[in-house]
């Protein structure tokens, strides 16, 4: 594997294949963090965070255990059961770290065990059949592509807050529309490689 | 016994993420106002969110900070209703006693 492959893997999934834009996974979180800056860059963190470690202990777990033993069929649940995990020991480190950041994503932390985006890497990278190092460079980039699309779209929506709305549009359908804007700008991405 | 392998796997794989949880929670434990645990545990627990607030934690800390009212809880029983509304005004009371020293 060499390192332009590797290069192009990463770009293919921090923009092109954008989790959130072009695969529309992750969106609960996608909207309802994305108000205020702060808020949205922590949700952002937190899901790297679950996703990059999920995804090595999950491929670890598949290639380990699940496959030696032909028990392949298990790996749905056996994945939901680490990410569940995962984000209940997340959710204490935050807790303890940032209570701050912990009140502002309140409910969405918890959810993030289901945050389809998670389980989502978590199989992509079974089913593709990466080798480690493909793996780590796949689901290390698809969350900074989350990390990065919340970011903007919270900038987008701060400014949005102050701009003259129509009254019917105010709020999330006007967040909807400049979501589905920002989808068909990524989608033009497709023809980079 | 082919069929007891995958659940050997899933308990196994519990058991140990079950010890690691408990561990990070003994690691980051996190000193937390015993009232609002006392609270907690006479509202009913369903976290049904009828109060308004996320669930019974949050309503018991809208309660502590007089922000919330008994009334709001819903599925609450008559007299557990009864012993948590006194159990407030023992609180509230202590507390003004305490400002008056």
């Amino acid at each position: 594997m060499s390192i332009g492959a590797l290069i192009s893997l990463a770009f293919t999934a921090l923009i092109i294949e954008n989790v959130i834009l072009t695969q529309f996974l992750g969106i609960c979180p996608f909207l309802g963090v994305s108000k205020k800056r702060s808020s949205a860059l922590g949700m952002g963190m937190a899901v790297v965070a679950v996703i990059v470690i999920s995804s090595i202990i999950t491929y670890v777990l598949y290639h380990g255990v699940l496959a030696p033993l032909e028990i392949e069929y298990m790996r749905t649940i056996v994945f939901i059961l680490v990410i569940a995990a995962l984000v209940q020991m997340v959710e204490l480190v935050v807790k303890k770290i940032s209570p701050a950041l912990y009140k502002a994503l309140g409910i969405y932390l918890p959810l993030i065990t289901t945050n389809c985006a998670v389980l989502g890497v978590a199989i992509i990278n079974i089913n593709k059949e990466f080798n480690f190092i493909q793996m780590l460079v796949y689901s290390t980039f698809v969350s900074l592509g989350f990390l990065l699309v919340i970011y903007l779209f919270s900038m987008l929506r701060e400014k949005i807050d102050s701009a003259p709305v129509p009254k019917a549009f105010k709020g999330t359908p006007i967040a909807l529309i400049v979501a589905a804007i920002l989808a068909m700008i990524f989608s033009r991405f497709g023809g980079l490689i | 016994m082919p069929i007891l392998l995958p659940a050997f796997v899933l308990g196994g794989t519990g058991f140990i993420l079950g010890i690691l949880i408990f561990v990070v929670s003994k690691y980051f434990h996190v000193e937390e106002d015993h009232r609002i645990d006392d609270i907690e545990g006479m509202l009913p627990k369903y976290n049904c969110g009828a109060c308004g607030y996320a669930g019974c934690r949050d309503m018991a800390q809208g309660l502590l900070a007089k922000q919330a009212k008994v009334e709001q809880c819903k599925p609450i029983k008559t007299e557990a209703k009864i012993a948590l509304m006194k159990h407030l005004d023992e609180l509230f009371k202590s507390e003004l006693e305490l400002k008056k020293q």
